[in-house]
């Protein structure tokens, strides 16, 4: 309770907004049929990644690995399938612990810590996959996600930078 | 809202660069990995699994018409003319199984994650993916 008692009514609704905010973008992505485009399975654009390096970046680890286990938690809730749970907390994490180590390096740019973070995403998911299926027949797929992902990551890279430079404009509002 | 992030991390840095190199390399080792070392020995086969468990192995000559399988709540339905294989029609949501379109050649693969059910080319001598 005293730990809790240190988190300040904004910052509980800041997190409350991003998760929601990243559970929006996370069924968006889902709808998105662009394995018509590239048919590999799972292939996605990775939209709720933006909000959890944006977290990563605005209010540290700590806040950005909660707003990913919420998105998690209530998007495999909200799809009533376990194993969804199994892939976006896979693919999550790898993707979060990457981004958090890639971020230590004062050297990277958020597109650095970005790309990292969509390639560990891609990773875990085909190790949810091989999981699920009992079958590494799915490692086919990972050359191409690899690839995809420096797209992917770089996107997401670009919209959150273009984020955190007004960021600050909008605190000042 | 605070900030925890330094307005040098929004540009694009050479070490950016770097990280790119490494994730396009990584991807060039695993496909080298995974489809350089396939040999197709004999005739191809059919091997179809659902749930890591081998439902039916069979020549994909022989596989040739229209086969319905059912697993984990959803229907595939596919067909072949004994020199590819493709899933026609699937009740999985999204259907990449049915986007991934037709496969001929040995270590190619259907994947349907939602019924966890695996189509697989064979080579007739054990499993082609050996890397």
């Amino acid at each position: 309770m005293r730990r809790m008692g240190r988190i300040s009514t904004k910052s509980l609704a800041l997190w409350a907004v991003l998760s929601a905010l990243a559970l929006g973008l996370s069924t968006l992505d889902s709808v998105i049929p662009l394995c018509a485009l590239i048919p590999v399975p799972g292939v996605k654009l990775g939209l709720a990644n933006i909000v959890t390096l944006f977290a990563l970046y605005v209010l540290g680890a700590p806040a950005a690995l909660t707003i990913l286990l919420v998105r998690c938690l209530l998007g495999a809730m909200f799809a009533g399938n376990v194993s969804a749970l199994l892939f976006s907390l896979l693919g999550g994490f790898f993707a979060m612990c990457t981004m958090i180590l890639l971020r230590r390096s004062q050297r990277l740019s958020v597109f650095g810590v970005s790309l990292g973070g969509a390639a560990a995403h891609n990773v875990g998911q085909i190790a949810a996959a091989m999981i699920v299926l009992g079958d590494t027949a799915v490692l086919d797929y990972l050359p191409f996600l690899l690839a995809l992902s420096v797209l992917t990551g770089g996107l997401t890279g670009l919209i959150v930078s273009r984020l955190l430079c007004a960021v600050p404009r909008l605190s000042r509002q | 809202m605070s900030m925890k992030a330094s307005p040098g991390e929004y540009r694009p840095t050479l070490w950016d660069g770097l990280v790119v190199a490494a994730v396009l390399a990584l991807a060039v080792i695993t496909a080298l990995a995974v489809y350089t070392p396939r040999s197709a020995s004999g005739t191809l086969q059919v091997v179809v699994s659902a749930g890591g468990e081998p439902l039916e192995t069979m020549p994909l000559s022989a596989y040739a018409g229209t086969h319905t399988y059912s697993h984990n709540g959803y229907t595939l339905t596919v067909h072949s003319d004994g020199t590819q294989v493709q899933v026609l029609y699937s009740t999985c949501p999204g259907g990449d199984c049915v986007h991934m379109g037709a496969v001929s050649d040995a270590g190619q693969s259907i994947v349907c994650l939602p019924a966890r059910l695996v189509i697989r080319l064979a080579g007739s001598g054990a499993d082609v993916i050996v890397g």
